[in-house]
């Protein structure tokens, strides 16, 4: 007879890892099955061509919760992270702003823009940064159910909501404000030049079908504030070897727990017996029965996918199809045979140890975002370029190096329907390479091969559906007690012994993995197994 | 990464020791060789020489400049004539003090002003409705400090006639060989001293002139830690160390009001309406909660203390500047700022922030002092500042 | 010269707190620049034998509580009894023809089966928001800092009647609030024009399109600030009503009066100068004013503190709105329904449209194809023009303040081109009809009823600007940090429209009442 587990953890993403390790460290047995021959999900390193490693999809990280690189010991298994130098913003008239690490330079850089805003800064962030402790244990909670009649949720709700309270009126206002505001009329507030307010907004609109102007974006800037790396706040880094270097250090220590993982296992079913899961049933047909199993799949797959809506109320169903996951992204990486020169600031330099924003003015985000509203992708896109290989040369041979360029707006739904992505994969590739040309004029010239994923390509290879790298819009009809599906909230589904712990739940996306850890944390507190 | 000053060259030769900090973006130097006493010496004796360039500079001009100025500062700027400098703190509507500087009237309707940290911006947020423009010339202006008992001797060797005449905070027009100058009868030392404004392109040219003069009267390149030192013993407070800009307080607690820093005295309350005269109309009339005072702290106490040890008293060679918690009857009731060992005065000083009631002066304080890793008290009193206060100095 | 209490703005706000106020036993003086009362609710001959009926349409919020109190009935109002259904003509096929709320909906709807099944069930729903969310908007804004057991108490009591909605319409409520109009009415419906129709209200005065997120909040507060339908004569009829009612009470209203300052002395108002010099003291002074004009523009910068001058700054009043009256010798004629005459039209057959108008809005742009609410008043009051004649109100939505290249005359006969050109689309003889025309861009707006922006809600409906942070934190309680100053303007909670609860609030705050 085959083993059974106490928990079946149904994808390898970071999330899922994060999961089972937590799991394991609790002394519970666990297996992870992973579809593709990586561990990773989006958080993937791969050797696309050959010499260059390409972190496929996410590139950054910042939001990886501390309590996490603590508790599961990830440095011990090679998880490192290099801080980015600077945020540089080229500007199409041959000038170009860079926000350092050092505040000083910062001012001063800001100040040849606008001297109000350089000064203007050190405010910024310190209110921020207050918001940001206001949210931050927003974060690792349990989402309370503000309709609930249980006592606990009601406490718990009590509890948030005095603690709004007590942050006083202008802090309040503040944070109703940033909530609900629109990144560009909330940066209106505080600052002048457009040069400075374009690619401080984007973070408002990273992984959305959002504008700059459309409200509600202003919320997620907090999360730059929440980024943390040592303790210093602000911080995005890179991890030496890849983004997948993050989902291996997990997967290691997970494995170090006493977690099985198996690779190229997809599992093609949960079975449900009288609404109840037993277990999984792979491709291949192989049954493996566990007391509990748990998706990190995106809510979609998760249901419509895995389960299948004859084991669901037609209800629920009906709320699951209304979530909404409009995947607004792309993903260019490139080969390069030597570093980029700029056309606004020459040569290697600090400037391009960072990531690097085409985010020219705030119109020009909006209009890029208008494009994509009527199903088209923007001609002109915000792009976020990082070139990892100027700090870690372990990801490119020597000389050479890797460019991964996030690409919004490519809207998952164009106009011709999410199926015309295949012959549209080169236009929009041009459209890219053409509009980082402007800026980088001899680009073509030093690309050695080029890889072009529209978030078609991404639900084809990553699994995630129509693309959407946050597992859902991060709308504030979908955040907090509302994620994935009011009612649903608080990790586990219609199903019992069916949980869910990836970013389609409570806090959402991005390399967090608050909800893997929280999903394990409320699993754990069930006494469910 | 600092920027070097437009002095950069000079003092970059002198500074034997590498001992640099970095003062508002710029690198300025610590103190030109390891051991700081003939610099502070310098400025008590004969003269140093002082490079103050980092400090923030904004002309005001305009037709309402004087009106302008004295809505933004807490005093009344309008009395001030052309030719005379004026010393003034600024603070936000709830009378919460954000920088202190001087303002000098350079014409009818041209003002500079001087600030330790940036303010551009909330001069202009301030200017709507006056006709005023306001202009940051803080790179465009370099700055030193001459200060000591010879610097009149050796500005007059280095402008000519003219400087014997220019009384304590006054401003005059000159030229140091070619160079066009400002002077101000001003410092940081509460000694004799001028400030020489000079436009970066002429700035070595002053430099070179000024030390040549000086040559005969034993004037020596200052870095910042003695003239730390001799800032205390003149009772100057410094923004940053002794009070919190208010907009960079993270919380209310950590703000001070005009009163609270001890620039009460400035304070021009009977007049049209300033940024934050309503709320510091509404603190004289309550009191104010914290009160800035100088501390004279025992030396023979400290001294017994040491010996129980078996220790010589010791102090560090500059002036400090950690928060030193201060006790009444073994309750927390304030805390020093800064302070110094007084090579003048030979006494241990410090500035402090105490709750009001312990402001008088002659009261008896206890002051934390940690000896061999244990920490125990020795007591300080009140006193008088400036603790040191030369004639010269006004003369 | 002096009163207890100077009004300032005898618009139906204004107009409102000075018979509130007057009717408590005040002496009350209003001050209106225009030369007649009524604010942006004054009927006005815009061509000779051509008469409107104010600036807006909707009457059917007009609080009752106001109508009562007043005994406006007594001054010449009455109410509708039933709202005229909205017509939504099309280029292809008949359009749909949709009541409002409560009424069935007419048999010659347009409608398939799938939406009239749906707009029962979606009217439903609103209804009972509408019902759990009216408490809201009949009190002033919760204090969420307050420390008093009765504010707690009304707090409590706000969200138990949302609690009462029951889970399944909570959830939903919390769920759709935030979302943008758009998705909902996907949710909801299937026709393009209907649901091009039903998203007009919910971007109305901000500055979003159906694709902006919090929409969908915007039609649930104002399905639940409907309180019956509408005023006999429009915002000119309630207006009037409001008028009389104020000087029976008492109260004086001087017109061609236009506020210079407000004096305020040590912090604290006591009285008004005007334009001619003239001074007026007073105890107390209420601004009817949007928030920008009072606080800016009427007080020194020296009488204010900083913190609250900022927020006034930031308030989002960026308007949007255009106004067009139209003289006709004749119906409007719909090639897609011919023969019939149609009350209340809207222009705009599905969601981008709107959305490509806003977008334009965004950069400065005139829309091409500006989305129209049209009311046609002559049809209910054939007096307001000669015989066989009507009058037809246009508000044109998406029209820039902000316009690139600032706003000039060759701007404003573009505007009345576009306007007219979409109309024309759809009223084939609309040129022959023009007896003659009048058109407000929104800079004609702010100069004639002194609207900051041209904004007719005194401040951008949005979720950052409503309840206890309409318009700002520290003065969403009707008083100021000016002391004796109020506000009491649509820039104040529950917000714009003819509702004329900001102006009863603001009196009950004078007097003391909650």
């Amino acid at each position: 007879m085959a083993k059974s587990y106490d928990a079946i953890i149904v994808g390898g993403g970071h999330n899922g890892l994060v999961c089972a390790a937590y799991l394991a460290k609790a002394g519970r047995s666990v297996l992870v099955l992973e579809r593709r021959h990586v561990l990773g999900g989006a958080a993937v390193t791969e050797e696309i061509y050959p010499g260059f490693k390409y972190s496929v999809c996410s590139y950054v990280v910042s939001l990886l919760r501390p309590e996490i690189i603590r508790d599961l010991q990830l440095p011990r298994f090679g998880l490192e992270i290099i801080p980015l130098k600077c945020s540089f913003s080229p500007l199409p008239d041959g000038d170009a702003l860079c926000r350092w690490d050092d505040p000083e330079l910062t001012r001063r850089e800001v100040a040849r823009f606008s001297p109000r805003d350089a000064e203007r800064l050190p405010e910024f962030s310190k209110s921020l940064l207050k918001m940001s402790q206001f949210v931050k244990p927003l974060l690792s909670l349990t989402p309370p159910d503000p309709c609930s009649k249980n006592p606990n949720d009601l406490l718990e709700l009590l509890k948030v909501g005095r603690r709004a309270r007590d942050l006083g009126p202008e802090a309040l206002t503040r944070l109703v404000k940033l909530m609900t505001m629109s990144s560009a009329d909330f940066l209106d507030e505080w600052f002048e030049s457009d040069v400075l307010k374009a690619p401080m907004s984007v973070s408002g609109i990273i992984g959305t079908f959002l504008g700059v102007r459309s409200p509600g974006t202003a919320y997620v800037m907090l999360h730059h504030y929440m980024g943390e790396i040592d303790g210093a706040f602000r911080s995005w880094g890179f991890a030496r070897g890849g983004t997948g270097q993050i989902s291996n250090a997990i997967a290691d220590s997970a494995r170090h727990f006493g977690a099985e993982i198996r690779l190229e296992a997809p599992v093609s079913e949960v079975k449900v017996h009288r609404g109840k899961s037993t277990g999984v049933v792979l491709e291949g047909g192989e049954e493996i029965d566990a007391k509990v199993v748990i998706s990190a799949l995106d809510p979609h797959r998760t249901f419509f996918k895995l389960v299948g809506p004859q084991h669901l109320d037609p209800d629920f169903t009906a709320k699951m199809k209304r979530y909404r996951m409009r995947g607004s992204s792309g993903k260019v990486n490139l080969a390069l045979d030597g570093v980029p020169e700029f056309v606004s600031r020459p040569g290697v330099g600090p400037h391009l140890e960072g990531d690097i924003a085409i985010a020219p003015s705030v119109n020009y985000l909006e209009r890029a975002y208008d494009e994509a509203k009527y199903g088209n992708f923007s001609s002109k896109p915000y792009m976020n370029i990082v070139i990892p290989s100027l700090v870690d040369p372990s990801v490119a041979p020597p000389g050479k190096h890797v460019m991964s360029i996030f690409v919004q707006y490519a809207p998952y739904h164009l106009k011709e329907g999410a199926s015309a992505w295949p012959e549209k994969r080169e236009a929009f590739g041009n459209a890219v390479i053409d509009t980082l040309a402007e800026y980088v004029p001899k680009i073509r010239d030093q690309i050695l091969h080029q890889q072009v994923l529209s978030p078609w390509d991404i639900e084809q290879e990553m699994g995630l559906t129509e693309g959407n790298i946050f597992h859902g819009e991060l709308g504030l009809e979908q955040l907090f007690f509302l994620r994935p599906v009011p009612d649903w909230a608080k990790y586990r589904t219609p199903i019992r012994n069916f949980w869910m712990c990836a970013s389609g739940t409570h806090p959402g996306g991005g390399i967090m993995g608050a909800p893997g850890a929280n999903a394990a944390g409320e699993l754990l507190k069930t006494g469910a197994i | 990464m600092p920027e070097p000053t437009p002095f950069h060259p000079r003092t970059s030769a002198l500074c034997r020791s590498l001992f640099w900090k970095e003062w508002a973006g710029y690198h300025a130097v610590r103190s030109f060789d390891t051991v700081i006493d003939p610099e502070y010496f310098a400025f008590r004796h004969a003269a140093g020489l002082i490079d103050v360039s980092p400090l923030f500079k904004y002309d005001v001009s305009g037709k309402d400049a004087a009106d302008f100025l004295s809505y933004v500062m807490v005093r009344d700027i309008r009395k001030l004539q052309v030719g005379r400098v004026a010393y003034s703190c600024w603070c936000d509507d709830d009378g919460k003090a954000i920088d202190d500087g001087t303002i000098t009237r350079l014409g009818d309707d041209l003002y500079r002003v001087t600030s330790a940290e940036p303010s551009f911006r909330w001069f202009d947020q301030q200017a709507e409705g006056f006709d005023v423009v306001i202009s940051d010339r803080s790179r465009d202006i370099a700055a030193l400090s001459l200060q000591g008992p010879r610097s009149r001797e050796i500005l007059k060797g280095a402008v000519g006639s003219g400087v014997e005449g220019l009384r304590f905070f006054r401003v005059m027009e000159g030229k140091i060989g070619k160079t066009p100058v400002h002077i101000t009868r001003t410092g940081y030392t509460g000694d004799l001293g001028y400030e020489i404004w000079v436009e970066p392109k002429g700035a070595l040219a002053v430099w070179d002139a000024i030390m040549e003069a000086g040559k005969i009267h034993g004037i020596r390149a200052a870095g910042l830690d003695a003239m730390d030192i001799t800032r205390i013993e003149a009772g100057f407070i410094l923004l940053g160390v002794d009070y919190k800009s208010s907009p960079h307080c993270d919380i209310e607690e950590q703000k001070s009001s005009a009163y609270e820093i001890g620039l009460g005295r400035l304070v021009n309350l009977d007049r049209p309406s300033f940024i934050g005269q309503r709320a510091l109309r509404e603190e004289k009339e309550r009191g104010s909660e914290w009160a800035m005072v100088g501390l004279d702290i025992s030396w023979e106490e400290l001294e017994a203390l040491y010996d129980a040890y078996g220790l010589p008293p010791h102090l560090p060679a500059q002036a400090w500047r950690e928060n030193i918690p201060l006790y009444k009857e073994g309750r927390q009731i304030g805390r020093a700022t800064s302070g110094t060992w007084s090579p003048t005065l030979k006494q241990n000083l410090a500035l402090a922030t105490v709750e009001a009631e312990f402001g008088a002066l002659g009261t008896h304080l206890e002051i934390e002092v940690t000896v061999e890793w244990e920490r125990r008290v020795v007591p300080a009193t009140v006193v008088q500042t400036p603790f040191f206060n030369p004639q010269r100095k006004r003369s | 010269m002096s009163a207890e209490i100077i009004v300032i703005g005898a618009g139906h706000n204004g107009l409102t707190a000075a018979g509130l106020l007057a009717k408590a036993g005040k002496r009350v003086l209003v001050l209106e620049q225009a030369e007649v009362a009524g604010g942006v609710g004054a009927g006005a001959e815009f061509h000779p034998g051509y008469r409107g009926t104010g600036l807006l349409h909707d009457t059917t919020a007009v609080r009752k509580a106001v109508i009562e109190e007043l005994s406006l009935h007594s001054h010449g109002l009455s109410l509708r009894g039933s709202e005229p259904p909205v017509f939504s003509p099309a280029l292809e096929g008949k359009g749909v023809l949709v009541s409002s709320g409560r009424e069935e909906l007419p048999d010659d709807h347009g409608l398939s089966d799938w939406d009239v099944e749906y707009t029962a069930a979606f009217r439903e729903f609103l209804g009972r928001v509408g019902a759990a969310l009216s408490p809201v908007l009949n009190a002033p804004p919760p204090d969420v800092f307050a420390t008093g057991v009765g504010d707690l108490l009304s707090m409590l009591k706000t969200g138990l009647s949302l609690r009462k909605l029951g889970r399944t319409d909570l959830l939903e409520f919390l769920r759709m609030g935030p979302m943008c109009i758009a998705d909902v009415l996907n949710e909801w419906f299937e026709s393009p024009i209907l649901k091009a129709q039903m998203a007009a209200p919910a971007v109305r005065g901000s500055f979003t399109g159906p694709w902006s997120p919090g929409t969908a909040l915007f039609l649930l507060l104002q399905t639940a600030s409907k309180e019956h339908a509408g005023v006999q004569g429009g915002p000119a009829g309630l207006t009037a009503a409001l008028l009389s009612a104020a000087k029976a009470n008492g109260a004086e209203v001087r017109t061609g009066s236009r506020v210079q300052q407000i004096l305020v002395s040590r912090g604290r108002a006591t009285g008004v100068s005007l334009t001619t010099g003239e001074t007026f003291g007073a105890e107390t002074i209420l601004s009817t004013c949007d928030p920008k004009q009072t606080i800016l523009k009427f007080i020194s910068k020296l009488d204010i503190p900083l913190a609250f001058r900022n927020d006034i700054r930031n308030v989002r009043m960026r308007g949007t709105t255009a106004k067009m009256w139209l003289a006709l010798n004749g119906p409007l004629e719909f090639s897609s329904r011919p023969g019939r005459t149609f009350e209340r039209i809207r222009i705009g057959e599905e969601l981008d449209d709107l959305e490509r108008s806003f977008d334009g809005a965004k950069y400065g742009a005139l829309p091409q194809v500006p989305h129209l609410d049209i009311w046609v008043p002559s049809v209910s009051d054939p007096t307001l023009a000669p015989s066989g004649h009507h009058v037809a109100s246009l508000l044109v939505h998406f029209v820039p303040y902000h316009l690139e290249g600032g706003w000039n005359d060759g701007a404003r006969t573009k505007l009345e081109e576009n306007v007219l050109s979409t109309l024309g689309r759809y009223v084939p003889d609309l040129k022959k009809k023009i007896v003659a025309k009048e058109t407000l861009t929104p800079v004609d707006l702010e100069a004639r009823y002194g609207l900051t922006e041209g904004h007719v809600d005194q401040g951008e409906p949005a979720l950052d600007q409503l309840l206890f942070m309409r318009p700002c934190q520290s003065c969403s309680h009707y008083a100021t940090p000016v002391e004796r100053l109020y506000l009491g303007g649509s820039g104040s909670h529950p917000g714009g429209g003819m509702t004329c609860a900001p102006g009863r609030f603001a009196a009950r705050a004078i007097l003391g009442k909650k």
